[in-house]
């Protein structure tokens, strides 16, 4: 009876913990697998969608990219910065480093999230699947062009662009990968945007806002980077097809370019959404100027030649009274923006430069362009070229130019290396010549202590 | 696959078992139980034969036996090794016999996982800790209690914040991104002590032990090696803490009352320049740069105010706590009922203003003797911890007092009308912000024990802990002069953690010289932790959650019923299914073998490696009841014993083998977002821990002088892995195994106690232990810098222990400029600072450790005290690099011993020149960068960690009284530190960042609360 009793226990037991395999499975909540994503149409989509906010975020072209290229640049006054700011800003990078690794990252989780729908593209339904995958190959154009303009020296550097590169993803894979040249970077980055300029829709049909990719935004880059070639002449033929869309204005007034909604200049607008996504934080938060003392703020030398003239409407980003003692930026003392990915007026400052560069029937569209923005910028044409202006001349005012309408938005810092490379000057401030090594980032340590074969950069040489 | 064949077996393994039981003719049936006439613990394997036979039988685990005799027998001899022998005439048919102990030492009942061996058959490495010491001295948390008690047990004591918890590596560290923290058991349950659920949350890792109540333990046991942690499987590489909590003895019902009063400090702070020597040193560190003027101040706040101000912060925010503990319990027993029943409260300030623990417990302990054959026991508590919650470390409040709230810096305008705002003012902070965080756990656990046959015992335990934690923050008004209301917000999650067992335990034995124990047991565990999906839950309002609770209730169940709601998320779940059994030999009393396996599933296994199967063997050796050993009269216990066993390590997150792809709570421009969060990694599975240990347990001159000598060599290998992915596959961590991958743990511990003098008014005796511990890498393929600790500098080095300082040797100061000299990696001197010249100069882990003891008696008084020391191991000073730089641009508060510093040509100086700019120093990249020897320190110290003296009331004068006992103490903890290390107390727990932080960087300070200080006295009262 007893044993009976016994056995009867046991048995229960036995079966009870029968369905184990259940039991033993408890798979994280709110969390999806690979296969729910990718066997839903609509899965797919959101992830695409996220991309977008991973681009606008704070570590990679929110604003950290931008300031990160303006500290390696030579307008702001470092003194007081610390830790891997004050690395970055004396062009002395070392292995480690938490502002860079994190823009590293995401930077390559943009490129791993767009190689994941790329490489299960077939699972998105027909009616979109070149939309996305149009997307997708813009996304990782995009960010192994930002990428390889901060960790490798430019393009030009050498005559067969030879020089390592950064690892060159087009594929999904946990394994460490060595560097790519410079040239096989571009030359990818090139096919990327191509091939997305032909799978994009003309319009992002959200009314003219452009908060996703259109073939115009794949081509605006294609303009940068043939133009950061100093390939004047694919650089202008897209520059001059993005301005000729006519989808695009340039802003009349100069606060409305990171305004909630205010510019017609975005090629690509990342869209602010009050409790949900806010895009360009690491721009607030290391410019902004009037709530608290500015992380990063101008040398008294820059300030003077870049507010010197009384004319200049773009004064009005300028400030050295709102924090007494520094020299303010106050493009960005908003609470948020939206934050554009590429401009009109960059993209005309590329046809204008690149125009003239090429000369002929090109200068004259490049003094128009040029007008265009000096007409804005003075309040009317005081400051104008004239139709007979040199090459050479419009050149230096375009180069002007593109400093001021550009003032922390990260572009000086690849002028210096693309005049560099196109003519051999060096045009840095601080003096230091545009090859050196400390005028690129290290790359994060753990590259080479996940493979110990890994080239990291040189360090130090500059001023 | 293999637990299906091993449960269908079971049952026949059992019916074979019984079988053999029937085969007994039957003359007259006596029945009865023996035990322990010390504390009437049941004695087990006591053979009973009745005289002048040789056949017989021996007790059970209870003690119970049951015999049948031919009708004629008239006495019965009762009789164990250690016990000595009793006859006993037998006048019924149901006796009760008690039998002495001959030899303590070798008697005592050592609680072993699913069950209890006596002392000279265990054959696994068990260190014992007595209730009573755990009680003792106040601490922030229980496991604090143990440092300096068990040999080879390394307790680094939480730090100066009321219920910080307690670093404890058992043998030594054999991961490095799993957890070294051993499983917690507490009555047969593991319970959740994982310190990480609210990650490192201001500074304070929270840990869930604090509000476990000391004045509920009976016994820790600590088991160490695989022949004693083997039967916990997959989870016994760090070894297993096993709590046992009071229970009810026979007899009139005892209350005890006890408490403590009495007041907190510190050890040792920090001492930094008052604000006049502040500026005057940022005068010379700027002069030193080659600038001139006066030098720039931080946020350019005016030299005027700066000058006139010399705010000591320090004070500002510290007091003197007040202890308060009370305890008051009872005990009361039947033959059928047996209570136990505890209430306590205790508050300990802690020497940080408005910074306490409050720890409240009640509990009830039952066994219930149903029939003869069939006991339930209840065991039940709740414990409810609040810790009024201060800013600490690089969070604030006294972390500031020791960085970046100078001493130039006013706290209030100069009106006092307001704070003095735009600087680091940790009084602001201090007076408007409270934080609040209130852990509950309720532990109840039901067992039934059914003794169907004779020596055959069934127990089917049901336990459930419930935890609800609630963490509240308050953000005053005077906080942020933009919000006017003030802000609240509650972070809630709560967990259950059920456990289910069933064992059966069988003893046979076929002849005088054969004892069989066997233990079947089959046990099952689900665990989930659960918040909501937004988390905190916030509201503008003028009063904290916990004194407007109908306003979080209002606030969330807004949430609840949202058009797009707030639901409930687990944040945490697992399972394990495991089987088990265990078979005990023993060969005529002397020789004892162990077999142990234990097969375990769990949902943190993935797919590919979903269970495990863990073996262990062990054996024990009495050499001292061999007949050649009788005459060797100075030797009254000596055993041997020697395990040998396969254990694992699956103390890591839930969930980690799967892809993570999460739905974005942010939608971009309305539209769904989603993202690719983790790779998984479906191999993922336990480590592997290889353990060998031996030892030698020994009684000497008639056990005036016992100890233990034991060796050990533990080697984990299939070591998980979190960090160390190329960073542009786009992520860094994936947890994962790594192949080729080994840590050894090897060592040797020693403990002893003597009694020097043993007389009935004078009883003086002194006792200690020491471990030494090897730890090496021995196989690892990853670069230096893979894997750190936190943001610190120690590393995963093949050849090297783990947590390696790795860092740039600091050789001196130039007398002709004041620069610092460096050593590059092949040791010759340069002056140029470079990450290049780093090299592996020392480790966080201790060379030895251990603690030691006297206790002196005279009539009623007794003196004791425990001292722990640490020899060997380094400190890293992570916060000591910016103090020494705190008069350059980093602006920290700056350190009275970094004043041995280069101020002119000549100078023979400790520390360099002092410099603005960190880069002064040529190739220093940043202050972050600037770790090297300089700040590197050695660990050892001697702590007089308790110092009590008592007095106990004698019972002659007692007995007019209301009292059986009363006892008078006053007690101090760490009243004593000895040590050469500048940065305050030498004993340093971290808050963690995660647990490989916790395994790699016990030892780096940063900011760090220096350890209590306390002063108590009370009573022991029993009535």
């Amino acid at each position: 009876m007893q044993l009976y009793k016994l056995s009867l226990i046991l048995i229960t037991i036995a079966l009870a913990s029968g369905s184990c395999s259940k039991f033993l499975d408890r798979p994280p909540q709110g969390q999806l697998s690979k296969s729910d994503v990718f066997t839903n149409d609509s899965n797919i989509v959101a992830l695409n969608n996220g991309i977008y906010t991973l681009i606008g975020d704070g570590n990679f072209m929110g604003g950290r990219v931008q300031f990160i290229s303006d500290m390696l640049a030579d307008q702001l006054d470092g003194s007081n910065l610390q830790g891997d700011f004050s690395e970055i800003y004396k062009r002395q990078n070392s292995i480690f480093g938490g502002t860079r690794d994190d823009m590293y990252k995401k930077a390559y989780l943009v490129i791993t999230t767009a190689n994941n729908i790329l490489e299960n593209i077939d699972a998105v339904s027909a009616d979109h699947r070149g939309y996305i995958k149009g997307q997708s190959l813009f996304f990782r154009g995009m960010a192994h062009f930002e990428l390889v303009r901060l960790f490798a020296q430019p393009y030009g550097y050498s005559s067969d662009n030879s020089q390592p590169g950064i690892p060159l993803r087009v594929s999904a894979s946990l394994n460490s990968i060595p560097r790519s040249t410079v040239k096989q970077v571009y030359d990818q980055v090139i096919a990327d945007l191509k091939s997305a300029d032909s799978l994009l829709p003309a319009d992002a049909g959200d009314g003219g806002k452009f908060y996703t990719a259109t073939k115009w935004i794949a081509e605006a880059y294609l303009a940068k980077v043939y133009f950061q070639q100093n390939d004047f002449a694919n650089a202008f033929k897209y520059a001059d097809q993005v301005i000729n869309s006519n989808k695009f204005q340039l802003d009349a007034d100069f606060t409305s370019r990171f305004s909630l909604g205010l510019t017609k200049e975005a090629i690509l607008r990342l869209a602010n959404q009050v409790g949900h996504f806010q895009p360009g934080s690491e721009y607030i938060n290391n410019w902004r100027s009037d709530t608290k003392p500015p992380v990063l703020y101008f040398t008294s030398q820059f300030y003077s030649y870049a507010t010197s003239d009384p004319a200049d409407r773009r004064l009005t980003w300028f400030s050295n009274t709102i924090k007494p003692g520094f020299n303010s930026l106050t493009k960005y003392n908003f609470n948020f923006m939206e934050e554009p990915i590429t401009h009109l007026t960059e993209i005309y400052l590329i046809r204008a430069e690149a125009g003239a560069e090429l000369g002929g029937a090109n200068l004259a569209t490049s003094i128009t362009d040029i007008n265009q923005i000096l007409t804005r910028a003075y309040g009317g044409t005081s400051h104008n070229l004239s139709p007979a202006s040199s090459a050479s001349a419009v050149i230096s005012v375009v180069r002007t130019q593109r400093e001021l309408e550009m003032i922390g938005e990260g572009n000086r810092l690849q002028e210096i290396k693309r005049i560099g490379a196109r003519t051999g000057t060096n045009i840095d401030r601080r003096g230091s010549p545009w090859t050196c090594n400390g005028f690129i980032l290290q790359f994060p340590k753990a590259e080479q202590d996940a493979n110990a074969s890994f080239q990291l950069n040189p360090e130090g040489g500059c001023f | 696959m293999r637990k299906k064949r091993l449960l269908a077996r079971t049952p026949v393994l059992l019916c074979m078992l019984l079988a053999t039981l029937f085969s007994y003719a039957q003359n007259k049936t006596v029945t009865g139980k023996v035990t322990d006439a010390k504390d009437g613990s049941p004695l087990a394997g006591v053979s009973i034969v009745p005289k002048g036979s040789a056949k017989g039988t021996t007790s059970g685990v209870d003690g119970s036996f049951r015999i049948t005799v031919p009708a004629a027998t008239r006495t019965l001899i009762f009789s164990s090794i250690g016990f000595g022998s009793k006859q006993i005439d037998l006048s019924g048919d149901v006796i009760d016999v008690q039998l002495s102990a001959t030899n303590t030492a070798m008697n005592e009942v050592i609680v072993v996982g699913y069950g209890t061996q006596r002392k000279r058959e265990v054959t696994g490495a068990i260190s014992r800790v007595g209730g009573d010491k755990i009680s003792e001295i106040p601490v922030p948390s229980f496991e604090a209690a143990l440092e300096g008690r068990a040999p080879g047990v390394q307790v680094i004591s939480g730090n100066g914040l009321a219920g910080s918890g307690s670093v404890i590596r058992i043998r030594g560290v054999g991961s490095i991104s799993a957890s070294g923290d051993p499983l917690y058991v507490v009555d047969g349950v593991p319970i959740i002590a994982d310190p990480f659920i609210r990650t490192n949350s201001g500074a304070m890792n929270q840990n869930p032990l604090s509000s476990i109540n000391p004045n509920d333990i009976e016994s820790i046991e600590i088991l160490k090696d695989a022949g004693a942690t083997g039967i916990y499987g997959s989870r016994g590489a760090n070894g297993v803490v096993l709590i046992t909590t009071k229970r009810g003895k026979s007899g009139t019902p005892q209350f005890s009352y006890s408490n403590k009063l009495g007041i907190a400090t510190y050890t040792k702070k920090q001492d930094f320049v008052d604000g006049p020597q502040w500026l005057q040193l940022r005068q010379e560190a700027w002069m030193n740069d080659g600038h001139t003027g006066l030098a720039t101040l931080p946020n350019n706040i005016p030299w005027a105010v700066a000058s006139q101000t010399n705010t000591n912060w320090w004070d500002l925010l510290t007091q003197k706590g007040f202890i308060n503990d009370h305890s008051l319990s009872m005990s009361a027993g039947t033959s059928k009922l047996k209570t136990f029943a505890n209430l306590t409260y205790s508050n300990d300030q802690g020497y940080l203003k408005k910074n306490a623990y409050t720890r409240m417990g009640v509990r009830l302990n039952m066994d219930y003797n149903v029939l003869s054959n069939l006991k339930i026991s209840l065991t039940s508590a709740y414990n409810r911890g609040i810790n009024r919650r201060v800013h600490a470390a690089w969070d604030g409040g006294i972390g500031d007092a020791m960085s970046s709230a100078l001493p130039i810096y006013p706290a209030y305008n100069a009106t006092h009308s307001d704070y003095y705002r735009g600087y680091t003012n940790p009084v602001i902070a201090l007076n408007e912000y409270q934080r609040r965080q209130t852990d509950s756990r309720v532990l109840g656990g039901l067992a039934v024990e059914y003794q169907p046959i004779h020596n055959l015992f069934v127990r089917a335990n049901y336990s459930l802990e419930y935890t609800r934690s609630n963490d509240d923050q308050f953000n005053g008004p005077q906080l942020d002069t933009s919000i006017h209301s003030g802000y609240a917000q509650r972070s809630p999650n709560w967990g259950t953690n059920q456990t289910g067992n069933i064992t059966a335990n069988y003893l046979w034995n076929p002849g005088e010289m054969h004892k069989f124990n066997f233990l079947l047991g089959v046990e099952a565990q689900d665990y989930r932790r659960k918040g909501y999906t937004k988390d905190p839950i916030v509201d503008y309002t003028n009063k904290p959650f916990w004194e407007n609770p109908g306003d979080y209730k209002r606030v969330r169940d807004s949430l609840l019923s949202a058009p797009a709601p707030m639901t409930e998320l687990a944040q945490e779940m697992f399972t394990f299914n495991s089987f088990f059994g265990r078979i005990n030999y023993t060969f005529h009393d002397k020789y004892s073998l162990q077999v142990i396996g234990r097969v375990d599933g769990s949902s943190k296994f993935g797919t590919n490696h979903k269970h495990g199967f863990f073996p262990a063997v062990s054996a024990a050796w009495n050499i001292s009841d061999e007949s050649f050993m009788k005459n060797i009269t100075p030797i009254s216990y000596l055993k041997l014993r020697a395990s040998y066993g396969v254990v694992g390590n699956a103390n890591f997150g839930s969930g980690l083998y799967y892809d993570k792809y999460t739905l974005g709570a942010n939608s971009y421009v309305g539209r769904q977002t989603l993202y690719y969060n983790y790779p998984g990694n479906p191999d993922l599975q336990w480590e592997t821990l290889h353990n060998v240990d031996a030892a030698a347990e020994f009684g000497l001159f008639n056990n005036r002088l016992t100890g233990e000598i034991a060796y050990y060599y533990k080697t984990t290998s299939n070591l998980i892995l979190k960090p160390g992915l190329p960073p542009s596959t786009g992520f860094t961590d994936s947890y994962r195994n790594l192949p080729n991958s080994k840590i050894l743990n090897q060592g040797l511990e020693i403990s002893a106690n003597l009694k020097v003098i043993e007389e009935k008014d004078l009883k003086w005796s002194v006792g200690g232990n020491i471990a030494r511990n090897q730890n090496k890498v021995l196989k690892y393929e990853l670069g230096p810098d893979a894997v750190s600790g936190g943001t610190n500098d120690t590393r995963i080095v093949k050849g090297l222990p783990v947590g390696v300082n790795y860092l740039v040797r600091f050789h001196g100061v130039d007398p002709s400029d004041g620069l610092p000299i460096w050593l590059d990696k092949n040791g010759k001197e340069t002056k140029t600072f470079s990450l290049d010249h780093r090299t592996y100069v020392g480790a966080v882990q201790p060379d030895y450790f251990g603690g030691f003891n006297t206790n002196l008696q005279y009539k009623g008084f007794e003196l004791s005290s425990l001292f722990t020391f640490v020899i060997g191991g380094n400190i890293y000073e992570n916060s000591g690099k910016y103090q020494f730089l705190g008069v350059s641009k980093k602006f920290w508060n700056f350190r009275k011993d970094f004043l041995d510093r280069w101020t002119k040509p000549g100078d023979v100086s400790k520390y360099p020149r002092l410099v603005a700019d960190v880069a002064s120093y040529p190739g220093v990249p940043s202050e972050d960068q600037f770790n090297s020897t300089m700040f590197l320190r050695s660990a050892s110290y001697l702590r007089m960690r308790e110092l009590t003296i008592a007095y106990r009331v004698p019972r002659a004068a007692l007995k007019k009284l209301f009292f059986k006992d009363f006892r008078v103490f006053a007690t101090g903890t760490n009243l004593l530190t000895f040590s050469k290390y500048p940065g305050g107390d030498p004993e340093i727990t971290r808050d963690f960042e995660n647990s490989q932080d916790r395994n790699l960087s016990p030892n780096i300070s940063y900011l760090t609360a220096p350890t209590q200080k306390t002063f108590v006295f009370g009573i022991n009262a029993n009535f």
